[in-house]
């Protein structure tokens, strides 16, 4: 059994212009020890499913309809908050994309450590603190034993988001979920956090999910990969053989639109853009949502009907009409 | 990769090498408090106020013990004296020490200020974080029933109270002066709260599991002290002011207790003959008042870097 198992997970956002379909019906499932990532641009839903999955979502507005997220054959929906909050930090914790906001100010980050771990295990101060200084030392933070009575302002962005990995990993977790963990560090502090993440996942044997809108970060970090467009699953692959066979459209676009700056493939010119946005999700489209941008659309494969998730060929899973391997020569983009 | 020294160094060195307590090199420990300390420092009105404020207060508290004389001794043969050096304010139409009644009657004052000023913060806190805190309908409830308490106008509210206890003391005084005044602080906390609440601070202590007690009391409570703190010399001269006004009217401390608004009363009879006996009552409740109101929005300036002018 997957440590994590998420089934037709529906959150919808109940609001005055109408119900926003921000996750809309995604399944998928975390191996112990694995790590899974999650890549799609603002707004598609990747967030969510994570709060989802926490039980962070605001509520009201936001309620998930349908669905189950079983965690070691628990449904986490079906626990109450009190329930939860045993669960947050304890079995599965979560880290934020901005780590300057994300630590109190008003309290020293000993404390603030210190209290999650306390929280959660009936231990003295003392070895609280111990265990503080030893988490601080795992994700390298220098002098860690001095550094517990200072407040998060004297700390750098990259030195928090550390901290805030101290903290979620301060009651051993089984999975972490990291959303967009790099997105507000410089790209050297970037590199050094994810390899960081990675050590720590592997020392601690912990399930990960990375959400993220950065290829680069996935491709490093990720065992298998989910492409969310648009609330929905269009396609769930291992990480090489996504980007070596990309099967969606949409897939296919996110990665021309990468740069590349060494190997084979090396483009000259500019980078490709999808045109078009993302439909709104108060009513989006009941044929494929990624449709209207989609270079293969109206070729004798489209339908009105929505693409189901289809296994194309093992472990790789796909929400199109048209993926790549089964593109026939004359459907050329226009 | 992280191995790499270098990677490291370099984010030390962001936040100021050596800054450790135990290194023990004098490094300027910047912090919210001290920023906010500077800031406050360069107004100068407000620091005057400040020092205004404190001098009175050390007065109103030390020389009732220093002085000769005693607020409420009768002596009718030293009447209405002009200041002198015995008497450095001269005396009242009952013989009592200007300068030494003015002080006991400040320390009443003060006192009911305070305390009714805690008081309103008590409750103003408590009502307004649970109504920002809990949310939903229970705000809704809440606010609407603050909305219609606003209506209430808070002096004649206040000499209501005071008619219906019966009776005027320090204690009674506080009730009186904090049930009609707490409306615009439980506002200001729940704005506070219901903003705060939001913050990825109090989302990620969330996401380790912290029960809603520990995310009310850490999280977000220790973050509306600015405010508070501001709230707090801004309900103070209301209060101070509502105290005199309820004792001129004759329904605060009566004599021969004095309270600053207790003394005016007793001097608007004399105020042709010897008008001092108004004076100093009159002069001091404005001072005061003055003050915290020149400190509060020295502290508005301090705490909320962002209304600072350039």
């Amino acid at each position: 059994m997957a440590l994590l198992e998420v089934d037709d997970l529906r959150t919808h956002f109940f609001t005055r212009e109408g119900t926003v379909r921000a996750v809309d019906g995604i399944s998928f499932a975390v191996e112990k020890g694995k790590t899974l990532g999650i890549v799609g641009e603002s707004g598609c839903g990747k967030s969510v499913t994570a709060l989802s999955i926490m039980g962070l979502i605001p509520k009201p507005p936001a309620k998930i309809v349908t669905g189950s997220v079983l965690y070691e054959g628990n449904d986490l929906t079906k626990l109450s908050e009190h329930e939860l909050e045993d669960v947050r930090g304890r079995e599965i914790a979560m880290i934020f994309q901005d780590p300057m906001t994300s630590l109190n100010p008003t309290l020293t980050i000993g404390t603030q450590i210190t209290e999650t771990i306390r929280r959660h295990y009936d231990v003295p101060q003392a070895q609280a603190n111990k265990k503080a200084v030893e988490l601080l030392e795992e994700v390298q933070i220098p002098r860690a034993g001095e550094r517990l009575k200072d407040y998060p302002h004297r700390f750098s962005g990259g030195m928090r988001q550390r901290v805030m990995i101290a903290i979620a990993l301060s009651c051993d977790p089984k999975l972490l979920i990291a959303d967009e963990p790099t997105t507000a560090l410089d790209v050297t502090v970037q590199a050094s956090v994810l390899d960081l993440l990675d050590d720590l996942r592997h020392e601690h044997d912990m399930a990960m999910i990375i959400i993220t809108h950065d290829m680069g970060v996935v491709a490093e970090a990720a065992d298998d990969i989910i492409v969310m467009y648009a609330g929905q699953i269009v396609e769930q692959a291992s990480t090489l053989d996504l980007f070596d066979n990309p099967e969606h459209p949409y897939t296919e676009a996110l990665l021309g639109a990468l740069p590349q700056l060494e190997g084979s493939g090396i483009r000259q010119g500019r980078l490709t853009a999808i045109p078009g946005r993302p439909p709104d999700l108060i009513d989006p489209p009941s044929a494929c949502r990624f449709g209207p941008r989609c270079p293969y659309a109206g070729g004798d494969s489209c339908t009105d009907e929505m693409p189901e998730l289809r296994e194309l060929r093992k472990g790789h899973w796909v929400r199109s009409a048209h993926p790549a391997s089964e593109r026939v020569r004359t459907e050329v983009p226009a | 990769m992280v191995s790499n020294p270098t990677d490291i160094r370099e984010e030390g060195i962001a936040v100021e090498p050596g800054a450790s307590p135990a290194s023990g090199a004098p490094i300027r420990q910047s912090n919210l408090w001290k920023d906010a300390w500077r800031r406050y420092l360069r107004n100068k009105g407000a620091v005057v106020a400040g020092a205004v404020f404190v001098l009175v207060l050390l007065y109103c508290l030390v020389w009732p013990f220093v002085s000769p004389y005693s607020g409420n001794e009768l002596d009718f043969t030293i009447a209405k004296q002009d200041p002198s050096l015995s008497h450095l304010l001269g005396t009242d139409k009952f013989g009592r020490d200007i300068f030494t009644r003015t002080a006991e009657g400040g320390r009443v004052s003060i006192l009911i200020g305070f305390g009714a000023t805690i008081a309103i913060l008590l409750i103003g806190v408590v009502y307004g974080s649970i109504s920002g805190f809990v949310g939903g309908r229970l705000d809704n409830g809440l606010m609407r029933f603050l909305d219609a308490l606003y209506g209430l106008p808070y002096l004649p509210f206040a000499i209501i109270t005071l008619a219906i206890i019966g009776r005027a003391d320090m204690w009674t005084m506080m009730i009186a002066l904090s049930i009609a005044s707490w409306f615009t602080t439980a506002r200001i906390v729940r704005g506070q709260v219901l903003t705060l609440k939001e913050n990825d601070y109090v989302r990620a202590a969330k996401a380790v599991g912290a029960r809603w007690n520990r995310i009310l009391v850490r999280h977000i409570l220790p973050n509306t002290l600015g405010v508070l703190i501001i709230a707090i010399f801004l309900e103070l001269p209301a209060v101070i002011l509502g105290e005199a006004f309820l004792s001129f009217i004759g329904l605060g401390i009566s004599p021969p207790d004095a309270s600053w608004g207790a003394m005016a009363q007793e001097g608007r009879t004399t105020y042709r003959t010897h008008p001092i006996e108004i004076v100093v009552p009159s002069v001091a409740i404005a001072s005061l008042v003055l003050c915290a109101n020149f400190i509060a929005d020295g502290l508005r300036d301090a705490l909320d870097p962002r209304t600072r002018e350039t």
